[in-house]
Order: structure tokens, then sequence, then C-alpha cells
């Protein structure tokens, strides 16, 4: 490796040497707190070095890796969330029955993967990248691991993930067995002559197809999801909506634009159906949850049918568009997750909605970042949903996808109602049966409050003045130096 | 000196991979549904080994070596929920498994 690749691979770097850190912190016998607090020093590290990568992008490090500008986003995207996550778990860690530490190594373990995702070319980068990432989150998930629930979660996660990472490489072999090359600007290049798929490598990208299907829990691969969701320790659920499906997403999205997959009629008709299903679905199963880590389980498989639609037009917007809308998703479920983790105490979690009840009156703070949150995922005018929508539906209709767009509307009119419910109860007079709030680990309820807020200022302040971001989005670039192998 | 074409071994692996699709939607013990999934990994390896062999390359077996990693990581952490299952329920019943309503 040439000296500038270790530059280019800098946050990566970072963020492996921070889980080592952090385990020779937890063989010094050091205290939550300080921990807490390296791992958060050490994420933004790496944050604040994804910006001051000094070499020139997009950079390949052949064969497998491609630094570029939408791999460096998206990276930032992750490793944002993982920041947050990280926030809010001191508050809703400190006091469980089980030894918060190692549970940092394997954020930043599973930080590491989702990052080796976005800014993978090649299946075997692809492959490491999502085994770094489900492995380290099997942990995670049952981490509280006498709670029946979590153990429950992690064993249902454990065997579907495993099962669909099988679908996934089988499918990878059969598209190798083809083309002869693993690498995606290779597999494109042996594509590009072809008018029709040829057979086996239809049945190739179909197998990996459901092995990522399961992975972002788009219909008809979502069993897994609220269950998952509602068991796994709520901080671990919030990396899982975030962080781990926007890695997978990024991954999808560059092996499918690579290999201009999207001109076969098959795929895109394919994925038209899956976004459209998905989008309907996830919306109705939504309406009737009482339980708002599973409202958001469905929600964030309707939200996943809605970033399709972003891609499948194969739009010079669909870039910006899908960008634009990961992060103004990321934004809000973070927002959402990190206001149920501030109130959960060290027995239940806050996940029921009655336990949100009145929660304005008793906390107006609170309510209104977790009210903001909603009214942003369920795309009101002047949240940065609303602007994230208003981009998928001009990505839809620029190549005349109606249908799209127009299930696209339908889905987001049946999400107003179980979003409005939410927020109609946090409004509601009368006493609250919720928890009381936590004066126990004042500083980091404050700290996490702040970030929470800033959330909140990010969800508003986007949708009133987009521009700026957008703007950014438009200059994103994916591939350019073409690898030889 | 004949060699089995790539026809046959692909269609090994797709039996494997079937048997292994079948072992996890009908077995009810999670022990046996963990040891179907292995059975699938194995399939897809043997995919990309015949794959790579086909074309005279060796990535095809250096994926297979990152699968065996992989699936030995998967079973240790998959073991150890499976221990903690059978302490919790005393059963491996994946029907048990039924605390939440999905």
């Amino acid at each position: 490796m040439a000296p500038n690749d270790f530059l280019a691979l800098l946050p990566l770097l970072i963020l492996s040497i921070a889980a080592v850190l952090v385990m020779m912190l937890i063989v010094a016998n050091q205290s939550h707190r300080v921990i807490q607090m390296a791992s958060l020093f050490l994420f933004l590290t790496s944050f604040l070095s994804l910006f001051l990568i000094p070499v020139t992008l997009p950079y390949a490090i052949a064969p497998l890796l491609l630094i570029d500008s939408f791999g460096v986003y998206m990276m930032a995207l992750i490793v944002f969330s993982a920041l947050v996550v990280n926030i809010i778990s001191y508050v809703y860690f400190e006091g469980k029955e089980e030894g918060p530490k190692e549970y940092y190594v394997l954020l930043f373990l599973c930080t590491l993967g989702a990052c080796i995702l976005a800014v993978s070319q090649h299946f075997v980068s692809l492959f490491l990248g999502l085994e770094i990432l489900t492995i380290g989150l099997y942990a995670l998930i049952a981490y509280l691991r006498s709670r029946q629930r979590a153990i429950e979660a992690g064993i249902k996660y454990l065997i579907l993930a495993a099962f669909s990472s099988a679908f996934l490489l089988f499918g990878m072999a059969l598209i190798y067995v083809q083309t002869g090359s693993m690498s995606f600007s290779l597999i494109a290049h042996s594509l590009a002559l072809e008018t029709d798929l040829p057979a086996l490598f239809l049945l190739g990208i179909g197998m990996m197809m459901v092995g990522i299907g399961f992975k972002l829990a788009i219909v008809p691969f979502h069993m897994w999801a609220a269950d998952v969701y509602q068991g796994a320790p709520l901080p671990v659920t919030a990396f899982i909506a975030t962080a781990s499906k926007g890695g997978v997403l990024a991954v999808t999205f560059r092996f499918l634009t690579s290999i201009d997959g999207l001109r076969f009629h098959v795929l895109s008709a394919s994925l038209v159906v899956l976004a459209m299903v998905s989008i309907l679905l996830g919306n109705i199963l939504a309406l009737q949850q009482k339980n708002l880590k599973r409202l958001l389980a469905y929600s964030s498989i309707a939200h996943f049918g809605y970033l399709l639609v972003a891609f499948v037009p194969n739009s010079p917007l669909s870039l910006p568009a899908m960008s634009f809308y990961l992060s103004a998703y990321l934004i809000s479920t973070l927002a959402a997750f990190g206001i149920m983790a501030v109130r959960s105490d060290g027995t239940e979690e806050a996940e029921e909605l009655a336990s949100y009840t009145s929660l304005f009156w008793q906390s107006p703070l609170q309510a209104s970042i977790l009210g903001l949150a909603m009214l942003s995922l369920a795309g009101i005018p002047l949240t940065v949903g609303f602007t994230g929508k208003f981009y998928l539906l001009a990505a839809a209709i620029q190549n005349n996808y109606w249908a799209l767009a127009l299930v696209l509307v339908l889905g987001s009119i049946l999400g107003i109602y179980y979003y409005l419910r939410v927020i109609n109860s946090l409004l509601k007079g009368g006493t609250t049966t919720g928890a009381l709030p936590k004066t126990a680990f004042p500083y980091f309820l404050v700290l996490s409050l702040v970030m929470l807020s800033l959330l909140a200022l990010f969800i508003l302040g986007l949708g009133v003045f987009p521009e700026s971001l957008i703007g950014y989005l438009k200059d994103l670039q994916m591939g350019g130096t073409t690898s030889v192998y | 000196m004949t060699t089995a074409s790539i026809d046959n071994v692909l269609l090994l692996a797709g039996l494997l991979f079937t048997i292994g699709v079948a072992g996890v939607m009908m077995r009810k013990n999670i022990f046996f549904m963990l040891l179907s999934v292995e059975i699938m990994l194995n399939a897809a390896g043997l995919a990309f080994i015949a794959a790579g062999s086909h074309w005279g390359q060796p990535d095809g077996q250096v994926m297979f070596i990152f699968i065996l990693a992989m699936a030995a990581a998967e079973v240790s952490i998959g073991l150890s929920l499976i221990l903690q299952i059978y302490h919790l329920h005393k059963s491996l019943d994946i029907d048990n498994l039924k605390e939440m309503n999905g």
C-alpha cells in the first residue's frame, strides 16, 4: 500500500484503532464515564477526519475500496449516527444490570463495518463490511442477556441475517461464474454489451436482492424488523435503523449504479414492485401499533420503500434525492429514538405510546423534539422530511415513474395518521402515566438533550433552508477512477 | 484425468443450498436451524470454489476462506445465544420464543 492509501483510509483506521483503544481502557478498569468520553472523542476524531482526507477524491484503493465524495458523505452520515447513538447510550446503560463497557467496542466495530460498505466496490469488501457489521450487531442486540426479549430478538436476527447472508453469497458466486470477476467495474464491463441479462446473472442478482432486502427490511423480507426493534436495547435499535441500514443502502446503490443494472427492465420493474409493497404494507402495519418501537420499525420499512423510489428512476436527481432523504430520515429517527432512550429507566424502556401521554405539559423540550421528529417523518412542510419527499417525487417524475410517485403520496397520507397519533398523545391533557424524569446522571442527560436539540434544529433548519445541503449533494460524485485488477 | 464440469458442481451447490433452505424453514429446533444455515453457507462456498477454478483465479478460494471465518464467528455467537435460551426456557423450540407478538 502506498502512503497515500493510509491517508485516504484515515477515518476507517481511526475507527478500528478506537475499538482496540477502548478495549485497553476496559482492561485498565476505567469507569463507564471515562470510556464513554473516550469513545465520544474517538467518534468525533473519525468524523472530523472525514472532512480532512488529504488526497484528491475519488481515490481508489484497488481492487477493494473506492473513496469518492458519495462514499465520504455516506460515511459521514454513518459516523454521525453512531456518534449520536454513543451519546444517548450513557444515560440508557448506566444503572442497567449488564456492564456496559464492551458495548462501546462493538459499536466501533459495527460502525467500521457500515463505513466499509459505503466505500466498497468489490464483492469481497462488500461481504467483509457486511459481516463486520452484522456479527457485531448479533452481540449488541442480545447485549442485555438476562432479558428474554433481548435474547429472542438476538437469535431471530442471527438466524435470519445468516440466512440472508447465504443468499447474498450464493448470488455473488453465480455472478462470479457468469462474469469472471468480483469487482463492480469489471462486472459492468462484461455486462456492457448485453441487452438482456444472462439467465445465471439474473438468478444471481435475484438472490443478492433477497439478501439485501433482508438487511434493509423491505417487504416481503421484513418479518424480523418489528421483533428485533422491540427486543434490542434502544440505542442499538437506533443504530440498526440508521447506520446499519444506511451502509447497506449505500452499497446497493453503488452496485446497481456502477453495473448500470436499472437499464434492464426485469430489475427496475421488480424494484418498483418492492418499493410499492414496502411503502403500502409498512404504513398499513404501522397504523395500529401501540408500541413506539414497533411503530418506528414499520415506519422504517415504509421509509426504505420511499428511498427505493429515489433510485429506481435512475435520473440525474436520483443520487442527490436519495442522499438528502437518507439524511432527513437519519436525523429524524435518531431524534425520536434519542428521546425514547432519555426517558427510559433502569428496568423498563419507554416504548409504549401510553407512557408519552401529556408529555408536553411535563417536559416541553423533550416533547417538542419527539413531536418535530414525528412531523419530519410524516413529511409535514417546514421540516426536513417534507423537502426530502419533495425531491423524491421530483426524481420519480423526471423519468415518468408516475405510479411510483402516486404510491409515494398515498403512503405519506397513510403515514400522517399514525405520526399525528403520537403527537396527539403528547399534547393530551391530564396526568402522566410515564416514568418520572431522570436526575441521576445530570451531565450526560444535559449532553444528550443538547445533542437532540441540535438534531431538532437540523430538522427545522434543513426544512426551511435546504438549498445549501442540496447544492452540496448535487456535486457528489460516484465512481470515477476505474480500478485495474 | 477427468474433471467435473462447472455445471455439475453448481448443480450440487444448488442442491445443498436447497437442503439448507428447507432445513431452516421446516426445523423447529434452533440448533438444527443454525446447522442448516451452515449448510447454505458452505453451498455458497462450494459455488465460489467452482467459479474460481472455472476462471483459473484464486479469488474463489479466497472468498471461501472468508466465508469459513465468518461462519465460525457466527456459530460462536449463535451457540452462546442458544445456551442462554436453554438457560431461560429449558427448551430449544423456536415456537417457545414468541414473547413479542411477531
